[in-house]
C-alpha cells in the first residue's frame, strides 16, 4: 500500500459522497470497508463523553469522562465522484455520533448476522430513527444458518421494498453489489 | 495543545468529508507546525478532513478546526457534500450508479 503522502488524489472538481456501514460487534465492517476502499482504510477513534455526546474541542477533557469508538474510513474514486465510506459500530449509545455520520449521508448498509440476528435491532433502530434510506446485507458466515432471506425479513421486520441480500464482505465484487443494491433503492425513492 | 491557539470562527463549515486543498494563490509560510505539516501533506492534492486528521495524527475535532482556522485566512478552500436535504440529487445517484458498476 502506498504511503500517506504518495497516496492518489481526488481532485476538487469530485463530488464528496458519504456512505455509512453500520452494524453490531464483529460483524465485518471493517472487513467491507477495506474490501471496498482504495486506500488502506483508516482505523480512527472518535471521542465521546460518557453521556454520548462528541466531544468537538479538547479543552476540560479528562480521560474519565470519555470513552472513544472505532471508526473505520475508506475512500473509492468515481469519474466524478468520490465515495466516503464509514464503518461504524451500531451500539445506540453513539447516537450523537451516529446524527453526525449520517447527516448528508447517501444511505446507509446494514450489515447483519444470522447468527445473532437480535443484534441487529439497535442498528435498525439507529436508521429508522435518522430517518435515511438504507439496505441490509446478511454477512455470510461458515457457521451461519442457511434460513430463507424471507425469513431474515420477517425477523428484521423490514419493509417489503428495503433491499435484502447476502454479501461476503471479504469480496470487492459482492460489497460493491451490496452497495450498488443500496444506491439503486436510493434513487428509486428520489424518482418514486 | 494545537488547538488552543486557533482562532475559532463562528460557523464552521467543515466536517469529516470536507475535501480540503490550498488555495492557488495562498501564502504558505509563516504558518503553526500543525498548520505547516497539513499544508505539506496537501502539497499532492485534495484530502477529506478525515484523511488528514489520520495523516497527521491528530484528532478528528483538532483538525476540524485547523482547517476552519485556515479556511478563514483564506490558505484552504474546500469543497463539502452536498447539503443533506431531505433526498439526494439524482445526478450524483446516476454518477455513483454508473461509476460503481463500471469498476
Ligand atoms: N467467513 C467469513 N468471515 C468473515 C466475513 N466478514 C468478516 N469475516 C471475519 O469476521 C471477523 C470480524 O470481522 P470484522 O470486519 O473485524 O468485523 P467488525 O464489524 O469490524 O468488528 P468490530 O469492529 O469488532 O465490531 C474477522 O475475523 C473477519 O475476517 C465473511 O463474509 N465471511
Ligand atoms: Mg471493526
Amino acid at each position: 500500500m502506498a504511503s500517506a503522502l504518495s497516496d492518489s488524489r481526488v481532485s476538487a472538481e469530485h463530488i464528496p459522497v458519504k456512505l455509512v456501514i453500520a452494524g453490531p460487534f464483529g460483524v465485518g465492517k471493517t472487513t467491507i470497508v477495506s474490501a471496498l476502499s482504495e486506500i488502506k482504510p483508516l482505523n480512527t477513534e472518535e471521542v465521546l463523553t460518557q453521556a454520548g455526546t462528541l466531544v468537538d474541542d479538547l479543552t476540560g477533557v479528562s480521560d474519565k469522562t470519555t470513552t472513544t469508538t472505532a471508526i473505520d474510513f475508506g475512500r473509492l474514486t468515481l469519474p466524478g465522484a468520490v465515495l466516503y465510506l464509514f464503518g461504524a459500530p451500531g451500539q445506540t449509545r453513539f447516537q450523537v455520533l451516529w446524527d453526525e455520520l449520517v447527516r448528508g449521508a447517501l444511505g446507509v448498509l446494514v450489515l447483519a448476522d444470522t447468527r445473532r440476528i437480535d443484534e441487529s435491532f439497535a442498528v435498525l433502530d439507529l436508521v429508522e430513527n435518522a430517518g435515511i434510506r438504507y439496505a441490509v446485507a446478511v454477512n455470510h458466515f461458515p457457521d451461519s444458518p442457511d434460513y430463507p432471506l424471507e425469513s431474515v425479513r420477517k425477523a428484521l421486520d423490514l419493509d417489503p421494498r428495503t433491499p435484502l441480500m447476502v454479501c461476503d464482505a471479504r469480496d470487492p465484487a459482492s460489497a460493491r453489489a451490496s452497495l450498488i443494491a443500496l444506491v439503486e433503492h436510493v434513487r428509486e425513492l428520489v424518482l418514486s | 495543545m494545537a488547538a488552543a491557539r486557533l482562532t475559532v470562527p463562528e460557523h464552521i463549515d467543515v466536517e469529516r468529508t470536507t475535501l480540503v486543498y490550498i488555495a492557488p494563490d495562498a501564502a504558505t509560510n509563516g504558518l503553526d507546525p500543525p498548520g505547516s505539516h497539513l499544508l505539506a501533506l496537501l502539497q499532492d492534492g485534495p484530502l477529506s478532513v478525515y484523511e488528514c486528521a489520520a495523516h497527521l495524527g491528530l484528532p478528528y475535532c483538532v483538525v476540524r478546526l485547523l482547517v476552519a482556522g485556515l479556511v478563514g485566512g483564506g490558505t484552504l478552500l474546500t469543497r463539502n457534500p452536498p447539503v443533506a436535504t431531505s433526498l439526494p440529487d439524482i445526478e450524483i445517484l446516476e454518477l455513483v450508479l454508473s461509476g460503481l458498476r463500471a469498476l
